[in-house]
């Protein structure tokens, strides 16, 4: 039989029962869609959050107390109490430096008469906008002297900000940190960006006045260094890492008791981990093409018996085994190509509402929908094989006397 | 007129059940020449189907051999009989077993696909074949909504339409009332007048009547 015989053959059967060839579809369908839909919304989220790291700025050094030590481990990563508002300091002399910004983080109770919201302060110098890529919306930020007088002055991100009905007339006004009475000096610009944390909501005050008031030492959580020029990322973190070796006694050939980590380097990280994010996802989502795939089998296999008969008829009317397997593959392959088609469409609609809700760009992936379509392909193969060989195989006296 | 189309030499067919072997053939020897009308006659569980089942090459013998059309059956494999059917017999059966949920047309022009004919010449070729068989009203008809009698006309020109050198029918009457079966009776003595060779199996000594030869089968084996 010829393969336009075969196809006309296998729609007008999967014709007939519209209900069972939908929901036979449907498994495939929903395999096919979540397969795509599953990458491309790793993707979207791995460009989120590239933007945002990107949107720090690509100058920027960040230190973290700890080694990043290949052997045994030396306490969780960033747990060590190693850097101090002093190092902060002593990197601001560094030539090529723009500027520095220790952190030196806590949690605490926000409150503006009745409203309140426990969010991160975060104790910093003026460089901060520069290093962290901030702009100002109202007021300004912290200043040189607010710091050596440790002043009780805040700068509120934008959520913060919103959360605590704040607007622009509230520059001047006071907010209780931890029920200590604080004037609020400026609110900065949302920065937005998707992540695991929203980069609007933090307090910002002086370190000198974070170190007194709330987190009772002088250990700093990161130093963020801006370096003037890209091209000196290399030199400069040589530079720190020789000023701090010095500063914590380390000598030739020691362990580091601090990282410095490039925004590159994170970048890269962050970049291998959500692969291996898309690529479970997807590992995950074929699962259920599989699962579609057996429910092909099963449709199939019950076809196989209803129609012994029809088998039995064909074979005396000449079908060949050979005809009588590819009528019952193509009838297969049929179910699970227009089932993956129609899946790609349904997974390219989610991804691109699920783009807008967490508001990223919606990005169109050829390659996964081809995959798809071949993989479909190959589920109603391997699916399918096995129910047409056994319809090829029937014996033709038996089959004509099936009832 | 002497040319044989089939030669049946000591031809047995044995089912082995697993407990007991059923010979349903024994020794047969038969020949048909080119353009006869012969019945195959004889009571129920005499072995006729098994005799169609192996004329018509859907089965082997399990012994002796057997000739069609010059082609030796016992030698082909599951491939070279579907082709032999394919090109020389044309089968009509008891129940008619026309294909479910396809049309007239379809039905009669499904043997045609199967030689590789193309689509436009198979349909009017069954549409030819429907005509001629009175039933150029019905061409898109379901069996479902055919008549025993009309469906039976169906089954016979898909027979026909492949103009196979062997019309092999296992009771063709056997579900029609006695007009139904006389005009089916009546449409192979037709063909037969056209030179076709009919071989027609049946329990039914009124309807054996019919053909030019009677061979008698009983408990296998031929009755003189
Ligand atoms: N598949 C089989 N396995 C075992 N025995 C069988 C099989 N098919 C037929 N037989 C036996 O072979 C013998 C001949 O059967 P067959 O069907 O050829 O008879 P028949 O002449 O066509 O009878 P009827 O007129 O009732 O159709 C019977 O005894 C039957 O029981
Ligand atoms: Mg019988």
């Amino acid at each position: 039989m010829k393969p336009g015989d075969l196809l006309r053959l296998a729609v007008s059967r999967l014709g007939t029962g519209k209900l069972r060839t939908g929901l036979t579809m449907l498994g495939v369908i929903i395999g096919v869609a979540s397969v795509v839909a599953l990458v491309s919304v790793g993707q979207g989220a791995t460009s989120g959050i590239n933007s945002r790291l990107e949107g720090l700025g690509t100058n920027l050094l960040s230190i973290t107390p700890g080694a990043t030590t290949t052997g045994a481990t030396r306490g969780a990563f960033g747990s060590a109490t190693t850097l101090t508002t002093e190092d902060a300091t002593a990197l601001t002399t560094l030539p090529d430096v723009a500027g520095v910004a220790p952190e030196l983080t806590s949690s605490h109770l926000i409150a503006v008469g009745s409203q309140n919201e426990t969010t991160s302060v975060i104790g910093t110098t003026p460089a901060y906008p520069l290093v962290f890529a901030y702009e100002m919306w109202r007021g300004s930020f912290l200043t040189q002297a607010s710091v050596d007088h440790s002043l009780r002055v805040a700068v509120l991100g934008n959520t913060t900000a919103s959360n605590l009905g704040l607007g622009a007339s509230s520059i001047g006004s006071t907010v209780y940190i931890s029920g200590l009475p604080f004037q609020v000096v400026g609110i900065m610009q949302p920065k937005g960006g998707v992540g695991f944390q929203n980069p609007d909501d933090e307090v910002l005050i002086p370190v000198t006045t974070a170190r007194d008031l709330f987190v009772g030492g002088d250990s700093v959580r990161t130093i963020g260094v801006s370096v003037a020029s890209q091209a000196d990322m290399n030199t400069v973190t040589a530079e720190i890492t020789s000023v701090l070796d010095q500063r914590h006694g380390i000598g030739a050939g020691g362990t580091p008791d601090f990282t410095v980590t490039s925004q590159t380097q994170l970048l890269s990280t962050v970049g291998s981990i959500s692969t291996l994010l898309t690529v479970l996802l997807a590992g995950i989502a074929s699962i259920s093409l599989i699962v579609g795939g057996i429910g092909i089998m099963n449709i199939m296999l019950v076809s196989v018996r209803e129609r012994t008969r029809e088998i039995g008829i064909r074979k005396a009317i000449g079908a060949r085994g050979r005809d009588v397997m590819l009528q019952f593959l193509f009838e297969a392959l049929l179910l699970s190509v227009s089932g993956g088609f129609i899946g790609i469409l349904v997974g390219v609609a989610a991804s691109a509402v699920i783009a807008v809700l967490a508001g990223w760009a919606f990005t169109f992936n050829p390659v996964t929908v081809a995959v798809s379509v071949i993989f479909s392909l190959i589920v109603g193969v391997i699916f399918g094989v096995w129910p047409a060989s056994q319809a090829a195989r029937l014996d033709p006296v038996v089959a004509l006397r099936y009832e | 007129m002497s040319e044989a189309i089939i030669t049946l030499e000591r031809v047995s067919r044995v089912y082995d059940t697993g407990k007991v072997l059923v010979p349903a053939l024994e020794d047969v020897d038969l020949t048909i020449e080119r353009g006869e009308f012969v019945a195959i006659v004889g009571p129920s569980g005499s072995g006729k189907s098994t005799m169609m089942n192996i004329l018509g090459c859907l089965d082997r013998p399990t012994a002796g051999r057997y000739v069609l059309d010059g082609t030796p059956v016992e030698e082909l494999d599951d491939n070279g009989l579907a082709a032999v059917r394919s090109r020389s017999i044309g089968f009509v059966f008891q129940s008619y077993n026309l294909l479910p949920r396809t049309s007239a047309i379809e039905n009669v022009a499904a043997p045609l696909a199967y030689q590789g004919v193309g689509r436009k010449e198979r349909l009017a070729r069954a549409q030819e074949a429907l005509e001629r068989l009175g039933l150029g009203e019905r061409l898109h008809h379901q069996p479902t909504e055919l008549s025993g009698g009309q469906q039976q006309r169906v089954g016979i020109a898909r027979a026909i339409v492949t103009e196979p050198a062997l019309l092999l029918a296992d009771e063709p009457t056997g579900n029609l009332d006695s007009h139904a079966g006389a005009e089916v009776i009546d449409l192979f003595r037709q063909l037969h007048a056209t030179g076709r060779t009919i071989v027609l199996i049946t329990h039914d000594v009124d309807v054996a009547v019919a053909a030019d030869r009677q061979i008698h089968i009983r408990d296998g084996r031929i009755a003189a």
